[in-house]
């Protein structure tokens, strides 16, 4: 590219860019370097609402090894180049394929797309970057193995390696990721290959079944952060049940998240409910069915409750949707079943069975997603304000009903503020859930986009006021949220990236972390 | 019982730069939105082949963008003729 305007990594004379590009060819191949605008293209695409130029790189690279890996460290560590791996690079509404910034080299290892091993009688996998969930699913089907994984909305076209990587969540009852992942290798800034728990020991069988291996355990520290690539990450696989029975229970008010919070807490710690249960608002159901918005808003501003509610009378959606599902033999679920129908009745809510749900476009995907059937269902999602902006805001909560209601109606308030619905979910780990709301927002609409930043930047502020803070986050907005968790944290951080990447040639600025 | 150690896929578990073909790439890729009432239907409108083609690589508001590690070059041009050709792509 001749262009005055290129895109160089920061720091970065043209000169050695070129030179170190034409390293990096030397070891990848010409066709897998792409420095040229319109081929950098599909790497820039963005749902957040920041300048396409500020998450611009300067090429991408897609090594197809780990050994390429290797050698692409050496010449990284050279020229200072800054280095962005991503996977399957679908993280939409957290960043995508783009780097966190601008001029970072995009690392794409989604040519390394290898399912190295699935252990059936042990009910584990070893897979690469590459893979997707939709691959795992097809190979397993394939195969004709009666093994379920968790995957998360964007199933289809994400995997399981950059998912467990960002923390990601699903819902089966494997459906906290990281907790169900086991083993990974990781090349490290100098080149080093290291393999976590007991993968670091030679001829060692137990690397897939025993996370802890000896000593300080390591897995966490490669997880949300740019201390090394991951290259393989085991899994546990569930065996499928011999009885599945997903179910809908739907609640008519949106003060009811209270009590269906109280009510189903006690059920999943004791796993009478064993999958990350989702809590989903009207307006989360609502595009999925899919329900138009112009429908029922017309001008600016966010929706009112009344539209809401002639939503809900209109679609037979609940103001709030509970997703669950058991998991076991008929016996042991028909016996559950009647918990789960005292529980409805106790709280007021309507149960929708499996049966009673066909023809519902929103049941199914979500029925789907609840034994690990990939989907793309829940893009539904982007219909609803049009225009392509979306960014998730996904504080933590406690499993309590007064939590999860502060915390809607905050949301729904400081959202409302500047024009945008609540469109919103909790999803119940043991003990915690996940907060999960999409800022949706037309990203073609300069003003819409400037008050979703705003928006956000509120959102964050005022929930970290509160003690209450981010799961995950986007890249635009990593600084901002790695800086609510305080100084002691991001100094340790810092610390360890001195010490794994004195170069600060991985990512730097993910998580917000960089020298 | 230990399977697939080592190899790469084929079939149904392949993956980028290993499509079988344009029909392979619909069903496993496009279809999830363009035949569930998420994405426009794409049938029918003998749309051009480069539009296609520009769309897949830059995504479209909410449609994501796809890399050619993920759909290469040849599969892209193969779903693309066969979209604005109006084969039929899904079982119906």
């Amino acid at each position: 590219m001749s262009s005055k305007n290129r895109t160089l990594p920061k720091g970065v004379t043209a000169g050695d860019f070129d030179k170190a590009m034409r390293e990096i060819r030397a070891i990848v191949g010409a066709e897998y370097v792409l420095v040229d605008e319109e081929p950098l293209a599909p790497y820039n695409k963005i749902m957040m609402p920041v300048a396409d130029a500020q998450h611009a790189p300067s090429a991408a690279v897609m090594p197809d090894g780990v050994e390429q890996i290797r050698k692409i460290m050496k010449v990284a560590n050279k020229y200072r180049l800054p280095v962005y791996p991503v996977s399957t690079g679908k993280n939409i509404g957290y960043g995508s394929a783009a780097p966190v910034e601008r001029g970072q080299i995009v690392m794409d290892l989604r040519r390394m797309n290898r399912i190295i091993e699935v252990d059936a009688d042990l009910c584990t996998a070893l897979v690469e970057p590459g893979v997707t969930y939709q691959q795992l699913y097809d190979y397993l089907q394939e195969h004709n193995l009666p093994l379920w994984f968790s995957c998360p909305a964007p199933s289809a076209i994400a995997g399981p390696v950059g998912n467990m990587v960002d923390r990601g969540v699903g819902y089966t009852p494997y459906g906290e990721h990281f907790m169900f992942s086991c083993g990974m290798e990781v090349v490290l800034a100098n080149g080093d290959v290291l393999r976590t728990g007991m993968g670091a020991m030679e001829n060692s069988n137990t690397w897939q079944v025993f996370k802890w291996g000896y000593g300080p355990t390591l897995d966490g520290i490669f997880t949300q952060s740019n201390y090394g690539i991951v290259t393989k990450m085991g899994m546990w696989l569930m065996p499928a049940p011999p009885d599945f029975r997903p179910f809908c229970i739907q609640y008519p008010n949106e003060t009811d998240i209270t009590k269906i919070v109280d009510a189903l807490r006690p059920l999943r710690i004791a796993m009478v409910i064993p999958n990350a249960v989702v809590i989903a608002h009207t307006l989360w159901e609502a595009p999925c069915t899919p329900v138009k918005r112009t429908d029922y808003v017309t001008g600016p501003g966010a929706i009112s409750d009344e539209a809401v509610l002639k939503i809900q009378a209109d679609h037979g959606i609940g103001a709030w949707n509970v997703y669950a599902g058991l998991y076991g033999t008929k016996e042991t679920n028909d016996a559950n079943w009647k918990i789960i129908e005292a529980v409805a009745a106790a709280t007021g809510g309507k149960i929708i069975t499996q049966e009673q749900s066909r023809g519902s476009q929103a049941l199914q995907y979500r029925f789907d997603l609840m034994k690990g059937k990939p989907n793309l269902g829940e893009f539904g999602l982007y219909n609803w304000r049009g225009g392509g902006g979306s960014i998730w805001f996904a504080p933590v909560s406690q499993a309590k009903g007064s939590e999860t209601l502060k915390q809607m109606k905050m949301a729904k308030d400081i959202l409302g503020k500047y024009g945008f619905d609540y469109v919103g979910e909790f999803i119940v780990g043991w003990r915690d859930m996940h907060h999960v709301i999409d800022l949706l927002y037309d990203r073609s609409d300069e003003t819409q986009k400037k008050n979703a930043y705003a928006c956000y930047d509120e959102l964050l502020h005022a929930f970290a006021k509160e003690g209450y803070g981010m799961y995950r986050a986007n890249t635009a907005f990593a600084e901002k949220v790695a800086a609510t968790y305080g100084p002691v944290k991001r100094d340790v951080e810092k610390r360890l990236k001195k010490a794994l990447d004195p170069n600060n040639i991985i990512a730097p600025g993910r998580c917000g972390i960089s020298l | 019982m230990i399977i697939a150690a080592g190899a790469m896929l084929g079939g149904a578990g392949a993956g980028a730069g290993q499509w079988r073909d344009g029909v392979q790439v619909y069903e496993k890729v496009c279809s999830h939105c363009h035949e569930a009432n998420v994405g426009p239907v794409l049938k029918g409108r003998q749309l051009p082949v480069a539009y296609i083609e520009r769309v897949v690589r830059h995504g479209n508001r909410a449609m994501p963008s796809f890399r050619p590690s993920e759909i290469d070059d040849a599969a892209l041009a193969d779903v693309a003729r066969l979209i604005g050709a109006g084969a039929p792509l899904v079982k119906e």
